[in-house]
């Protein structure tokens, strides 16, 4: 039994030992002392209650001490520099206190070594871990709130170093270091790299590196890459980006990450698995997030991109390649639908437009997602919108049969002509075969998507070929009309293209009408030859169509001159002669006619409608005329030869004297007000030529309504008055034959309204009637 | 048993009539056929003075508009008729009767028009456009040898008497 005063000496030999037991670190004992003392501690059987008596004061001392003055440091501050130096210091603090408790550590290993009861000391068998571990715990258990702030300053201030040492392009005759914001004379980049590379270093033997600056890492890396990328990819499409961005993040990213990890060596040691691990875990992250906010980038310019294409095409490759390695899909079709609606998809765009960017659209998303799955989604309203727009059908007809650059649809149209083979080899692919995207419609089937060509998607929009047809047709017979000489060579190569695509039976009607312009010109040459038709001052070409294949024509009166009038009677009368049986019946306010005036010293050549031509003969007789003495001899209602006559007035020839009355203007006069008005006679010619002379599909189907409106007055007639329904029953059940018999109730009751509205119908209460004659 | 077959005929026990049964059956859709062909026709057309339409869902039953003829003292009126198609029409003719009073020496009070061709001298190349127009060429030209109504009859030869009577009785019965 040990005395009492012994046991006091042992005592105060522990206490010195492990000066932590009152609460300081530092101690004079020698690891020979240490030994002695060790012994003593042995030999009482005492030496699981000492080490777990100094560990508890450690874990006292690192709560109460080390841990709080740590924190403390952990100002928020608005000045980075600060923030920089506060960091530093912290950390330095934090791994001096631990080193300092170094020795008492070593001892106490080894007193753990002679306790045999292999208590692991916080989760690790080594007590310099476990004290580590302690370290860590208490650290993070009292973590402030803004603890975040100046450790993003001091990354920041290194990263802009660490730039500026690997970028340093355009240092120019900046008098400031673009590293640390002070002039050059007194740069201190050096030294924040020593200090970062330092830190890090302590930081990661502290094994605290992720812990405290991970997230900030993370976060500015992400920043950092995102602004790369907003800077090397805004508004350019032509150059594909991803292998660039891949070798920046490798490089630049990478070794600035490696550095960090390893202490300022660019290469991490071979021998370390955790480090080489912790990189590549974070490389991982950083790709991923590279590709992924690249692709969001580039799916905001998508609408952009799109209207590009093909000169694009790098673009797309990329985001078609990131697709994969992101989960994008879904944010793509949405904002792609987005832009769209809100860019194109508006009163205010062109149908030409629509339609050009609706292709540009259809050709991106082809090459972007093979299977059709994007494309049907997105190009949903677009369809939708299309199919509300009264001049789609025009419009794409008209793209389809122009010539030249731009018109995309004619190039395709002809393409489809080139390659139309290619589907047999098609066939042959089946071992490359890819399931459906999770995202496709199930109900649709997948080889529709892929199958169906741009063409054929635009035809689609209506869901019937017939319109086109017709609608091709109705151009067809503007052009053909509204040219002087008639080029049938290129309009028969549109049309056998067209056939190709439509079907030989569809353009009969299309060929006949070209077949026409054709025999006419066989037809006048043959007509001049003839004798009986005799000689005249005045050219006439007659344009002989087959009433039954055109379009109907929009029905307007004009009555001719009578030296025309007998000249188209001679003109017939040869015809007559010529093909037995047939006669000629005129349109006369179709066609061309070719004048030539002479007024005074002035000389006009003209080719102007027959309208204006007859218009013009009239005055040749006589040179004053009232609106009304011209509607008695041509027959045309005034306020149209009010609007007519304002092409002479613009040329100059006739003037209007006073209201509706009109004189000739003589030559004297004209010569001056000729080179006023030669701009206005232009714009106005112009105005002349688009204007359509076939009645359009709106008059069209009033037409098809009129054969209705037969019936309907019919039953009127004979049932006296019917609810709009009972109408529409019976239409339904009775003229089901007639032509264009579709015709919903809201249809039908607009045609009505418009009969109420001509008072030729009488709406009694929802009553229909006829009304009393 | 077929199901498109009519269950009033398809009840009969008697395979020979029902045969006939469908016979008519089948001429009956194509009677339907005819009458749709000649509505479209009439529409077509669409004749001074005279119009005709089924009155309802059903395509046998027609209602006829006459207008009096010009130049007569019928001019000026409007005469309702309805039209029965029976199912072997255009083998037999339709029962063609005035809705509206007619005062008329062949047609009697109850509408009943006496008019060869709807009787003995009817044939299959007649159709509903041919029998308004006879009728309405009856009206200015009667056949007072085989009268229907006395009285119109012994009026008609004086034409401004017959004229008043025929105004009056129309103005009181246009409207029943």
């Amino acid at each position: 039994m040990a005395k009492k005063g012994e046991l006091e000496a042992c005592w105060s030999k522990i206490n010195y030992a492990f000066p932590i037991l009152n609460g300081t670190i530092f101690t004079e004992c020698t690891n020979e002392e240490y030994e002695d003392i060790q012994e003593i501690v042995i030999n009482l059987g005492i030496q699981i209650k000492i080490r777990d008596l100094v560990i508890i004061h450690i874990e006292k001392y690192v709560r109460q001490n080390i841990v709080p003055s740590f924190w403390a440091k952990f100002v928020k501050s608005d000045v980075e520099v600060k923030g920089f130096q506060l960091f530093k210091t912290a950390i330095n603090d934090l791994y001096d206190s631990v080193t300092n408790f170094e020795p008492m550590l070593r001892k106490l290993s080894l007193l753990n070594s002679n306790c045999s009861d292999n208590m692991p000391i916080f989760g690790e068998r080594d007590i310099i871990l476990g004290f580590k571990q302690l370290l860590r715990a208490t650290l993070l258990a009292q973590i402030p709130l803004e603890f975040q702030y100046i450790i993003y300053f001091f990354y920041k201030v290194s990263f802009n170093v660490f730039d500026n040492e690997y970028e340093n392009s355009d240092m120019g005759e900046d008098v400031m270091c673009s590293g640390c914001w002070n002039d050059y004379s007194d740069c201190n980049c050096a030294y924040i790299v020593k200090v970062f590379h330092d830190t890090n270093r302590k930081l990661m033997e502290l094994q605290l590196l992720e812990r405290l600056a991970g997230q900030v890492l993370t976060n500015f890396i992400q920043m950092r890459i995102e602004s790369h990328i907003q800077k090397l990819c805004t508004g350019t499409f032509d150059v594909s980006h991803i292998a660039f961005l891949e070798n920046w993040l490798d490089t630049t990213v990478m070794s600035w990450l490696t550095r960090i990890y390893c202490g300022g060596s660019s290469k991490p040691p071979p021998d370390d698995k955790n480090v080489q691990n912790a990189i590549s875990k974070f490389k991982q992250k950083l790709s991923y997030y590279l590709y992924h906010s690249y692709t969001k980038l580039r799916i905001d310019q998508l609408f952009n991109i799109i209207i590009e294409y093909p000169d694009s095409q790098p673009a797309v490759d990329d985001i078609k390649l990131c697709l994969d390695k992101t989960d994008l899909r879904p944010t793509l079709c949405k904002n792609l639908q987005t832009a769209l609606e809100t860019r194109l998809l508006h009163p205010g765009v062109n149908t030409s437009e629509i339609l050009t960017a609706y292709v540009s659209t259809i050709r991106t998303l082809r090459h972007l997602d093979p299977s059709g799955v994007i494309l049907e989604t997105v190009t949903k309203p677009v369809r939708n919108y299309l199919r509300n727009r009264e001049d789609t059908v025009r419009s794409v007809v008209s793209s389809l049969t122009e010539d030249g650059v731009g018109s995309e649809l004619a190039e395709e149209l002809a393409k489809f002509a080139a390659d139309g083979e290619d589907d047999l080899e098609k066939e042959d692919l089946w071992d490359e075969w890819n399931p459906d995207p999770v995202d496709a419609d199930p109900k649709a089937n997948s080889s529709d998507r892929k199958a169906s060509d741009i063409i054929s998607m635009l035809v689609n929009v209506y869901g019937s070929k017939e319109l086109f047809v017709n609608e091709y047709r109705t151009l067809l017979a503007d052009r053909l009309l509204g040219q002087t000489v008639i080029n049938t060579e290129k309009e028969i190569t549109y049309l056998e293209l067209l056939k190709l695509r439509f079907g030989e039976s569809q353009l009969h009607f299309c060929e006949v009408m070209l077949k026409d312009v054709y025999d006419s010109k066989r037809i006048n040459a043959l007509i001049h030859q003839d004798n009986s038709f005799g000689d005249s001052h005045i050219m006439c070409n007659g344009m002989i169509l087959s009433a039954q294949f055109w379009p109907p024509f929009k029905d307007e009166s004009l009555e001719l001159p009578d030296v025309i009038k007998q000249l188209l009677e001679r003109y017939t009368k040869c015809f007559e002669a010529l093909k037995g049986n047939r006669t000629l019946n005129w349109i006369p306010h179709l066609g061309n006619v070719n004048i030539e005036i002479e007024i005074g010293q002035k000389k006009l050549d003209l080719t102007v409608s027959p309208f204006n031509a007859t218009l013009i003969m009239h005055f040749q007789d006589k040179p004053e005329w009232s609106l009304e003495e011209l509607h008695q001899v041509m027959k045309v209602p005034i306020t149209i030869l009010r609007r007519k006559i304002t092409y002479w007035q613009s040329m100059g020839l006739i003037s209007e004297k006073s209201a509706d009355y009109y004189v000739l203007v003589d030559g004297n006069d004209a010569n001056r007000s000729n080179v006023a008005t030669s701009q206005v006679q232009e714009m106005i010619c112009e105005d002349e030529e688009s204007e359509s002379v076939m009645a359009s599909a709106h008059d069209q189907r009033e037409g098809e309504l009129q054969v209705f409106w037969s019936y309907i007055v019919g039953m009127l007639t004979n049932l006296d008055s019917l609810p709009l329904d009972r109408i529409h029953q019976m239409l339904k059940m009775f003229a089901s034959q007639a032509p264009g018999t579709e015709c919903s109730i809201q249809e039908l009751r607009q045609f009505l309204d418009t009969k109420v509205r001509t008072h030729q119908l009488v709406l009694q209460g929802s009553m229909y009637k006829l009304p009393k004659t | 048993m077929a199901q498109n077959i009519n269950p009033h005929y398809a009840s009969s026990s008697n395979p020979a009539k029902q045969n006939e049964d469908t016979i008519k059956l089948n001429d009956n859709h194509a009677v339907s056929k005819r009458l749709q062909k000649e509505l479209m026709e009439l529409m077509r057309c669409s004749d001074k003075g005279i119009s005709a339409f089924p009155e309802s869902e059903n395509l046998f039953k027609w209602i006829g508009t006459i207008h009096g003829p010009e130049d007569t003292v019928y001019a000026g009126h409007k005469y309702k008729l309805s039209l029965e198609f029976p199912n072997s029409y255009p083998y037999a003719p339709p029962v063609v009767k005035f809705v509206t009073p007619c005062f008329h020496p062949n047609v009697d009070t109850c509408g009943l028009i006496c008019l060869d061709i709807l009787k003995d001298k009817w044939t299959a190349l007649y159709d509903i456009r041919t029998v308004l127009i006879s009728i309405q060429s009856l009206l200015g030209e009667p056949n007072t040898l085989s009268p229907l109504n006395q009285q119109a009859s012994y009026l008609w030869p004086n034409q401004p008497a017959y004229k008043k009577y025929l105004d009056e009785f129309y103005n009181k019965n246009k409207d029943s």
